[in-house]
């Protein structure tokens, strides 16, 4: 795909040399981990009960909520920094590098790819700092059962996928539009549904019925529930445990094929100056 | 002459055509007829003009046979290559100059150079010291590693200018070269666009609604409004064309210009200042003798004799029935976008 590479590289470019967008990309999701995690325990109220009351908690077996939530937070940020590469789509448009691009032998899908890759790279770096980060708060992300290179792999899977997913939609969205705010707009709305309407931050045992079962089809379940259970289980995890992280890496592999031919057919014929 | 054959009067470096289009239209949502029926043959080596006020369809016509739009209907070759089945092979024969900036402020002039480099395959190396090379033909060298938004307006233009030549193409575009640049950096600018054609051997089409400046630089003008092209040919011919100069003469009073209203009809009655004869005709040199005559023999007194030859101005206005500078209200708005741009 011509184009890919030195597109990619101008995309990577703007983003580490610019260090407020670097840095602000990078503290949100840690004051997101640091400070929502423990300030909202709600593990605690379950480690208080004895356990001859026969009550399991909701977030078992994960010691704390830090633990509990690392999937969901990685989850989300990845989907938040991947919304915003419809913007910069829009900023080229703005800012007239497109019109250069455009009048390039480049494949026009290749424009629209760099978006989606530079983005699952920064949103890869940003996970490694926000583990890491995770790892040092005082009772912070506990690792029971270690982690090997297979749980690696399945966390870098399902961020990548999510960041392809999400990152191709906005940018189709973005592909004709002109005006930054609609882009805005549509990140507002969906947000907070994508997040709650989920299991990134909450157990489907603590939610209403009929949420749980909406959250079953959101793609930030998928990877929230994936990230959790390597993260909760490592190297004890069992069979049927492993199943249905390959089954949620599945859906999630299905979404993002589907939305990166969308993404190559639609770039190709519609993409304008 | 006429829009269609002139091209054929005129004797040029080389008769291989460039560009060639037939009936070329673009019609946008909504109806507005851009461009209605372009027919042209432009030859290798020309600086070929395309003068009209804004939203004559220049631009338009550009953004066709640079393949950033697609035309309604017609069709349009360059090299021989479609603009529309082959448009490929077009990107990599064209370089384009777009009217607005097209580089990236976040990188460095070279970056900006290499990174469109790479988009034609070139290899790293080579990228470097062409743009190197590129850089040094308009003056930046010592800027090449300085960020695009340090750059001044007249800067960031020269760098446009050798963004567009980075894989050595055959033919460029330049669309608007000198839009809202101060008249000092206008004319260096064009000496630049000169020095591409001479030491590059590149076709140049470019587009412009400063008369100075096709007036200059094209070898080959075609005045265009309303998306259609109304005249071609080159400065000297179309100025030619007019047949006639223009001599004025200016009087203490009005009774003097009265007087000399007399002399015949040659004189414009339609002329708005009373103090102020004005008249159209054939030869200025062979006919000042005679107003000399008539003014001595009528003892009336000049303040002032001066005679105009047909400017690409007054062309513009035969043609078009209107005067360039008509359009500029319009077209302040948009410089001062494009200068607000420039300063950022």
């Amino acid at each position: 795909m011509s184009g890919l590479i030195p597109l990619t590289v101008r995309e990577l470019r703007k983003w580490y040399r610019n260090p407020v967008f670097f840095i602000v990309g990078l503290l949100q999701p840690i004051f997101w981990i640091a400070l929502f995690g423990s300030a909202f325990d709600i593990t605690r109220l379950f480690s208080e009960i004895p356990a001859s009351t026969g009550i399991v908690s909701p977030f078992a077996p994960a010691p704390n909520y830090i633990t509990f939530i690392v999937g969901g937070i990685l989850t989300t940020t990845s989907l938040f920094t991947a919304m915003f590469s419809g913007t910069s789509l829009i900023f080229d448009r703005r800012l007239g590098n497109l019109g250069r691009f455009l009048v390039s032998p480049i494949r026009r899908s290749s424009i629209v790819f760099s978006k989606i890759l530079s983005t699952t790279i920064r949103i890869l770096v940003q996970a490694i700092i926000l583990i890491g980060a995770a790892l040092l708060i005082p009772n912070g992300l506990v690792l029971a059962h270690g982690i090997n290179i297979l749980d690696v792999i399945i966390i870098a899977a399902a961020l990548i996928m999510v960041a392809f997913s999400f990152s191709s939609l906005f940018s189709i969205i973005a592909i004709r539009l002109r005006k930054q705010e609609t882009i805005f707009g549509i990140i507002n709305l969906i947000n907070l549904p994508l997040l709650f309407a989920s299991y990134a931050l909450f157990p489907s045992g603590l939610m209403a019925t009929w949420l749980a079962n909406v959250a079953n089809y959101n793609p930030v379940s998928w990877s929230a529930v994936s990230i959790r259970t390597v993260i909760e289980y490592g190297n004890v995890m069992n069979g049927s445990q492993f199943n249905s992280v390959m089954l949620y890496l599945l859906y999630l592999f299905l979404l993002s094929l589907f939305m990166i031919i969308l993404t190559i057919f639609l770039s190709e014929k519609e993409i304008r100056d | 002459m006429s829009a269609g054959n002139c091209w054929r009067n005129i004797t040029m470096e080389s008769n291989e055509i460039i560009v060639e289009t037939k009936d070329l239209v673009k019609t946008y949502p909504g109806g507005i007829k851009a461009v209605q029926g372009i027919n042209l043959k432009i030859m290798k080596g020309q600086i070929y003009g395309f003068l009209g006020p804004n939203g004559a369809g220049k631009s338009t016509t550009i953004k066709m046979l640079s393949t950033s739009i697609k035309p309604t209907s017609g069709t349009a070759t360059i090299l021989g290559y479609d603009i529309v089945k082959d448009s490929m092979n077009v990107r990599r024969v064209i370089g384009v100059v777009p009217q607005d900036l097209t580089t990236d402020e976040d990188l460095k002039g070279i970056e900006n150079i290499e990174m469109v480099a790479r988009f034609y395959d070139i290899p790293r190396k080579e990228a470097r010291s062409k743009a190197e090379e590129l850089l040094s033909l308009v003056d930046l060298s010592e800027f090449g590693n300085k960020y695009v938004s340090s750059y001044s307006g007249g800067m960031r233009k020269r760098l446009e200018l050798v963004v567009g030549l980075v894989h050595s193409p055959q033919v460029l575009f330049l669309d608007e070269p000198t839009l809202g640049l101060d008249v000092q950096t206008r004319t260096k600018m064009w000496d630049y666009i000169r020095k591409i054609r001479d030491d590059l051997g590149v076709t140049i089409i470019l587009t412009s609604h400063y008369l100075e400046e096709v007036d200059s630089l094209a070898d080959l003008i075609s005045i265009i409004d309303h998306g259609k092209i109304i005249v071609t040919g080159t400065s000297d011919e179309l100025k030619s064309n007019l047949k006639g100069d223009i001599i004025q003469v200016e009087f203490s009073s009005e009774e003097d210009a009265r007087k000399f209203g007399e002399y015949g009809n040659k004189i414009d009655v339609s002329y708005p200042h009373p103090n102020e004869a004005r008249m159209k005709v054939k030869d200025a040199d062979t006919e000042l003798p005679d107003i000399m005559k008539y003014l001595v023999a009528n003892e009336i007194k000049p303040l002032k004799l001066s005679v105009h030859r047909p400017s690409l101005d007054q062309v513009f206005l035969e043609y078009t029935g209107r005067e360039i500078r008509e359009e500029e209200s319009g077209d302040v708005r948009r410089s001062e976008l494009n200068m607000r741009r420039l300063r950022r």
